[in-house]
Order: C-alpha cells, then structure tokens, then sequence
C-alpha cells in the first residue's frame, strides 16, 4: 500500500490563483521524492495540502489508505505528528534556545497546560540531546538560536522535526537560503535520514544538480499541473526547458 | 477576470477624484469669497451673515467648477489618483489650482486663527510675557512638599491608569487582528465592531474623557485614573494588535505541523514574537500617561494638575513657575527612563 496518495488535488486560492490542478501523486514508503518547478508552481501548497497546514478545495488526500482530507481536532493532531517539516526560513522561535527549540518538536505528545509552564520531563530533555547529537549540534544546547548561522538553524530545525518520530518528513526549499557548501551539509543530514531510518523524505528543490544527488525520484509541477514522474536521470534537456521555460539556463550548485 | 476586477477599481477610483474634485471646487469658491474677497481685499472685520441661498450658490458654482475641470481632464482629483492622462496643458491646470488651493488654504487659517504680529510685538504683551516669565523663572520654593506630593499622585495615577488598561487591552487586541479574526463571517463581525469602538474611543482625547468622568465620579485622582485608562485601553489595543498581526507566520506553521494544540501554537509561535514588542509599548505608554495626567489635573482629574489651575486661577506665577519645574523635570526623567528600557528590550 502506498504511504502518501494524492487523488485529483486542487487548490484555488481566495485571490483566485489555481494553484494546484488535478494533482495525481502517490509517494511509496522510503522514498526520496523531490518535488521541482518555478516559483509559484505550487510546490509549497503541495507539501503544505500534504499535513493539511493548507486546506486543499477539492480532492482527495490518504494516509496509509485512511482519508484524512477532512480530520480535524484531535485526530488531524495526531496525523500530524507523524509528519514532520522544515522550512527555508527554519521557522524556530528566534530568542530562546536550541533546545528549547528542539523540544518544541514534542509539543503533539504533551498535555497542553504543563508544556506551556516548560515543564518537560528529563527523558524529553535526553531526548532532545540525542537529536541534536544527530545533525551535531549538542555543544550548542543552550545557545539561542538567533545567534546560530542559517545551516545550523536548519539542522535544530531537523532535530525538532525528529522529536515527533516522524514516519514523513516534508522539506520546503529546505537550502534555498544556504550557501552551496552548508546546502550539501543540511542535504546529507536529510540523506542519512532517509537511508539510515528509512524516513520517506518529501522535499522542494530549485537546484537540479542537487536533485540528481539526493532524489530516488523527481516529481515537477508547472502552473499547478502534474507534468514530470520519473527518475533524476530522465530529466533531459527538453523535459527541462519544459518545466522551466525556453530561456532557462541549468546552473551548477558546486 | 483580472480585467474585470481591474476596470472595476478605476470605476471606484474615477468617483474618488469625482467627489474629490467637487469638494476642491466648492472648497475654493467658499474660501476665495468669504476669506480673500471679504478679509483680505475688502479686509472686513465683521462678515455679512451665511444665508440659505448663499450656501447654495456656493455648492452650485463649486459643483459646476468640480464637474468642468474634471470632464476637461484637468481635474486635480484625477492627478492625486494618478489618472490623468499626459496632456502638458491640462496637467498645468490641474496643479495650478492646488497650489491656488494650498495658498487660499494658508490665507484662510491664517485669518481664522487671528494670527496678529501687532499683538505679539504689542508694548502691554511684551510687558506681560516678562512679567509671567520673570515669576516663572523665580520659582516659589516653600511649596515644594505640597508639589511633590501632588506630583507623586499623578505619576500613581498614570500608573494605575496604564496597569488597569494592560489586561483589557491584551484580551482586545487578540480580537481586533484581523489575521487571527478573518477566518468566518461571525469573526470578522465582532473584529469589525471592537475595532470602531476602538478607533472611536480613542479619538476622543482624554481630557475630554476626564470631563465626562468628574461629572460621572465626582472631581479627584479616580476621574483622572478613569479617563486614562478608557484612552489607554484604546490605544493600546491599537498598537497591541497592530502587532499581532506582524507576527511572522512562519513559526506558527512550523508549530502546527509538530501536532500541537491551538494553545501551544499560540504560546509557542505567537506570545514570543509580541512580548517584548508588548512591554516596550506598555512602557511608552506609561511615560505617556505621566505627562497627560499632568494635564487632565486641570479639568479636575487630581494631582499636579489641579494644583496648577489653582494657583494660576490665583495669578500666583511663582508658585505656578515651581509646579512647571517639578512637571518638566519629572516628564523629562520618565522620558529618559522610558526610552533607555525601551532600548534595553528591544
């Protein structure tokens, strides 16, 4: 059975923009499918449709062959922790520290009242050393984040994904506001996941050299359609002026 | 659609300047007969009286002026909307008239508001400024305690009236941000009420609150502390949900997606982002409120105020020039002090 299914997907924005037309997309277990297409293309509101951060208008969306289009409450809480996400701008709360950050990734486990007053239990705590121990930050624990550099900030973003257990992780232009080398460093720590916990990885990508170094499979939206399914290496030259337009120019991310 | 939605706005806009340019017409032929040809040419101290009929030569001269110039797209109304189409001479017309306009204006308050170099210059009014400056600048010290007891009153009030004000305002600006209240119709409503009787509230000033209050309370410190408040909650609230609805999304979405409960996402995502934002306007705020409580006193709201009108109702300068020293040095500090936390926090 397949993970993530999509079933005839739209979004139409209250500003009329169509964002997603009819989108078909199963994604399988283990996969590291990345998703490409200008900006606008509807990338993010695919990821987002995806933990129903965005309602889609219309279609379909099942978890393990459960619907969950339409959930809510507690139970579209709980779909939700089994997906985490990370963001280009990392998204943490800027003046506290990393690991304060990074146990923020279990809020979906812990009752409302205690983690509010930031009681968190010393395994939590544990927990969350472990992580950072994973995308090597633990010596930064008690930094705030805001004095971290932008890869770092995106690996506290990983580690407070990892802290939901997450079955999925969606990843949004996950480096398009790195610079090339911290790009590749955050791209294997997404990679390890991916081969080493088996996570089914969704993630946007601008770069396609990155796409054909990380990606088991390459999906490519254009204005909201669906055009592209296939292999990083079936990406030839006429499929990518398809997908970016006559003018584009493939550019090395070294 | 998009041309539709387009063509639509420019139809808005077209009556904007339409109505703008029927205003600058009656405008300028109210202005130019009763301020120019009246007190300026013919330099009338007293004006014939306004009847009906003159009102409504007025209207229909200026209407007719308005509809002229902008049927012949010389129209001012079409230049501030950035309508106008390029023609060089029409272009002139337009601004011609509101510079005439901007001069006839300045005309106007200049005559309503008295201005009267004689006066200022006057022998009797330069022997008047230096006798109330000479009292002012040999300040009465033995009054000094009953100052500062009146002064350390309003600095209370001030603070009384802030701190009163902070949690109502807290609660309301949540409900008058639009990003937070946009999600139904029923939202929407309650966000759109609260927010007129905010803006409502808060322009009325809070010496005319201090009016209603003494009437309401009876004259003292508790009618200041009233009017203060009901301004600052106003006020605050604006600046409170102002802020709210700044926030940076992104965390909020990156909350969400950890599974957590709307409150969690509120106290994670949301509260972080506006506390110290928060605190420095409750600050300002404050500092704020000092120095208007200081004139509210005058209308009978307590403190340093009341004892100023006394002793001016007295025509004792000196005394009077003690309580301005105490009230500009105690203004000054808070405003040094505000500013420095201010900075701190931010």
């Amino acid at each position: 059975m397949a993970l993530i299914e999509l079933r005839k997907l739209n979004k139409i924005y209250p500003n009329g923009v169509h964002a997603l037309v009819d989108v078909d997309l199963t994604v399988q277990e283990g996969e590291f499918l990345v998703v490409i297409g200008l900006s606008g293309s509807g990338k993010s509101t695919l990821l987002r449709c995806i933990n129903r951060l965005i309602e889609p208008t219309s279609g379909q969306i099942l978890y393990r062959g459960q619907d969950v289009t339409h959930i809510q409450g507690k139970d579209l809480r709980q779909y939700r922790k089994k997906i985490g996400m990370i963001f280009q701008q990392f998204n943490l709360i800027k003046r506290r520290t990393v690991l304060l950050n990074v146990l923020t990734g279990a809020l979906g486990s812990l009752p409302v009242l205690p983690s509010i007053l930031e009681r968190f239990p010393d395994n939590l705590r544990q927990e969350a050393m472990e992580k950072l121990r994973i995308v090597g930050l633990e010596d930064k624990w008690n930094v705030r984040v805001d004095a971290l550099s932008g890869g770092q900030q995106q690996r506290v973003a990983i580690a407070r994904s990892l802290m939901q257990h997450p079955e999925v992780l969606l990843a949004d232009e996950p480096v398009a506001s790195l610079d090339p080398a911290t790009s590749h460093s955050v791209m294997k720590y997404l990679k390890q996941l991916n081969t080493d916990y088996g996570m089914t990885i969704i993630c946007n990508l601008h770069f396609l050299s990155l796409v054909r170094t990380y990606g088991t499979r390459v999906v490519a939206l254009k204005q909201g359609k669906l055009i592209f399914q296939g292999k990083p290496e079936e990406i030839t030259q006429e499929w990518f002026k398809e997908i970016y337009g006559e003018e584009a120019e493939e550019v090395e991310i070294a | 659609m998009g041309t539709e939605t387009k063509s639509q706005t420019t139809t808005a806009q077209k009556f904007q300047a339409l109505i703008l340019d029927i205003f600058f017409g009656i405008y300028f032929v109210v202005t130019l007969h009763r301020v120019f040809y009246y007190q300026v040419l013919l330099s009338l101290r007293k004006l014939p009286p306004v009847t009906v009929e003159i009102v409504l030569l007025y209207i229909g001269i200026g209407t007719i002026l308005g509809l002229a110039l902008f049927v012949l797209n010389a129209s001012p109304g079409k230049l501030i909307f950035r309508q106008l189409p390029d023609i060089p001479w029409k272009k002139a017309v337009a601004e011609h008239f509101l510079w005439i306009i901007g001069v006839l204006t300045i005309a106007t308050g200049w005559v309503v508001t008295r201005v009267s170099i004689l006066d200022f210059f006057s022998q009797e009014g330069l022997a008047g400024a230096k006798r109330i400056f000479s009292a002012l600048l040999s300040p009465e010290w033995s009054i000094l305690p009953q100052a500062l007891l009146a002064i350390v009153e309003t600095i209370y009030l001030a603070l009384m009236a802030t701190l009163f004000a902070l949690p109502v305002a807290f609660i309301l600006s949540f409900f008058t941000a639009r990003n937070l209240m946009r999600q139904s119709p029923i939202t929407l409503g309650i966000y759109t009420v609260l927010r007129v009787l905010v803006n409502f509230t808060r322009s009325i000033e809070p010496l005319i609150w201090a009016i209603i209050f003494t009437v309401w309370v009876g004259i003292g410190p508790f009618a200041g502390t009233l009017a203060l408040m009901v301004h600052t909650i106003a006020s605050l609230t604006k600046l409170y949900s102002e802020q709210i609805e700044n926030v940076d999304p992104g965390p909020i979405e990156a909350i969400e997606a950890t599974g957590a409960h709307p409150m969690q996402v509120i106290w994670f995502a949301v509260v972080p982002q506006i506390v110290l934002p928060f605190l420095s306007f409750t600050i300002y705020r404050w500092d704020i409120n000092v120095r208007m409580a200081t004139i509210i006193g005058l209308v009978g709201g307590g403190g340093i105020g009341t004892l100023l009108m006394q002793y001016q109702g007295l025509a004792q300068w000196h005394e009077v020039g003690l309580l301005v020293l105490i009230i500009a040095i105690v203004v000054w500090i808070m405003d040094y002090l505000s500013a420095r936390i201010r900075e701190a926090l931010v």
